[in-house]
């Protein structure tokens, strides 16, 4: 009689919603990397879908930062979309369209078309989900075919800054809307550790302009669905989720993209933290066992 | 991991050190469960020897606070450690479990 051989635990690291605090994800992918640990699946959502998209079409740590740093940038929000605003404003006049985004997206789209190009789901190395949010209906949309461009712009609309994106003739808004960290995905496609690296957004000391103040307030829907989200996926998996909240130490807002290094060492950081007992759950050997861990 | 149990006048004390997590969960429901099941319904968790809890542990926490309520009793938590805080906050455990600085401030949140 042959005794049974327990079933290797499928890994999925899940990536929430955090703009540049997303970056923390190439720490930990780095920390991953050096271990060997190879992850099953990558969800991610909002700049959290940036990484793993990154991740999934197998670019390296340092590939995927140059990357984002030349994304996210102040570039991509300097020109204004006047024709939205009047639609939304004058909406006889200019004919409203059913939303509206400050932010003229086409710098944002030529950013992402070179950083993706025409990548598609078809083209990764490692099954990809990213989460965006259904205008009509409101629902949470898992992607996971069609264009990679398509679905990391549906899941980074932010409300009002972007205008919502079509994929397969529904309109997108940003994940963070229904699933700021979309562990709910990594269950239902069958994995049992889940990483889960996810953030909450900051609330500004001052609110000096009605932008600000609908920032405030988009960020206090957003961290409460957090919580919420968060607290019931925990109860309802039945392996382990291991959430990985970095710790910065100071604020970090939407472009603060020059501290970029720091957000990456504090992800490296906190993987660190949860590495014993990865290893444990993963039933990987101890780090003396393994014999000196290439570090790149 | 290793669970304490110290007995008050109207409250027992369990002391856990290390991880609670996938790997210990079982345990500490188990001895948890004991307890309640001993009738001591009145429960406090040091947990300031407790640095780490994962989704395993959370749901050892919450089974045992659904059980200790049940019962007649409540189970309360101390001296819970920052790392540990920020995962019982993120998960909405803070909002339904009562929290204390300390041992003997959960001790005297039980009516004698």
């Amino acid at each position: 009689m042959s005794a049974s051989v327990p079933a290797r635990k499928r890994v999925a690291l899940v990536i929430g919603a955090g703009s540049v605090k997303c970056a923390a994800a190439l720490g930990l992918w780095k920390v991953l990397r050096r271990e060997g640990i190879d992850v099953d699946m990558l969800v991610g959502c909002s700049g959290g879908s940036i990484y793993a998209a990154c991740m999934a079409l197998g670019y390296d740590a340092d590939e995927t930062e140059a990357m984002t740093l030349a994304l996210w940038n102040r570039d991509v929000t300097k020109r204004r979309d006047y024709r939205s605003m009047l639609g939304a404003f004058l909406p006889k006049l200019f004919r409203f369209r059913g939303h509206v985004g400050m932010v003229h997206d086409a710098p944002l789209n030529a950013a992402l078309r070179t950083g993706f190009g025409e990548r598609r789901f078809a083209d990764v190395v490692r099954p990809l989900y990213v989460v965006a949010t259904e205008l009509a209906t409101g629902h949470q949309a898992t992607l996971s075919d069609g264009s990679i461009v398509d679905a990391v712009r549906a899941s980074i609309a932010i409300p009002y800054i972007w205008a919502p994106w079509e994929v397969d003739g529904r309109l997108m808004l940003d994940g963070c809307l229904s699933d700021p960290l979309p562990v709910d995905v990594a269950i239902k496609e069958g994995a049992d550790v889940i990483l889960a690296m996810g953030f909450e957004s900051p609330y500004p000391r001052r609110i000096r302009s009605a932008t600000s103040y609908a920032f405030h307030v988009n960020s206090i829907y957003t961290n409460n669905l957090f919580r919420a989200n968060y607290s019931f996926h925990n109860l309802a998996h039945h392996a382990e989720i291991l959430p990985i909240v970095p710790e910065f130490g100071e604020p970090v807002n939407l472009f603060d993209t020059h501290k970029f290094a720091h957000v990456i060492a504090c992800g490296a950081r906190a993987a660190e933290e949860q590495l014993p007992y990865l290893r444990q759950l993963l039933a990987l050997p101890a780090p003396s066992d393994a014999g000196a861990a290439g570090v790149r | 991991m290793d669970v304490v149990v110290e007995q008050r006048t109207v409250t027992t004390v369990v002391r856990i050190t290390g991880s609670v997590d996938g790997l210990t969960a079982d345990a500490l429901l188990s001895a948890l469960q004991a307890q309640i099941e001993a009738g001591n319904t009145r429960l406090i968790a040091d947990l300031s020897g407790v640095s780490y809890t994962s989704s395993a542990g959370l749901r050892a926490l919450l089974a045992t606070v659904k059980q200790a309520r049940s019962a007649g009793g409540d189970f309360r938590l101390a001296s819970v450690m920052p790392p540990v805080h920020k995962v019982l906050e993120m998960s909405g455990f803070t909002t339904i479990l009562k929290l204390y600085p300390d041992v003997e401030l959960a001790v005297a949140s039980f009516p004698a």
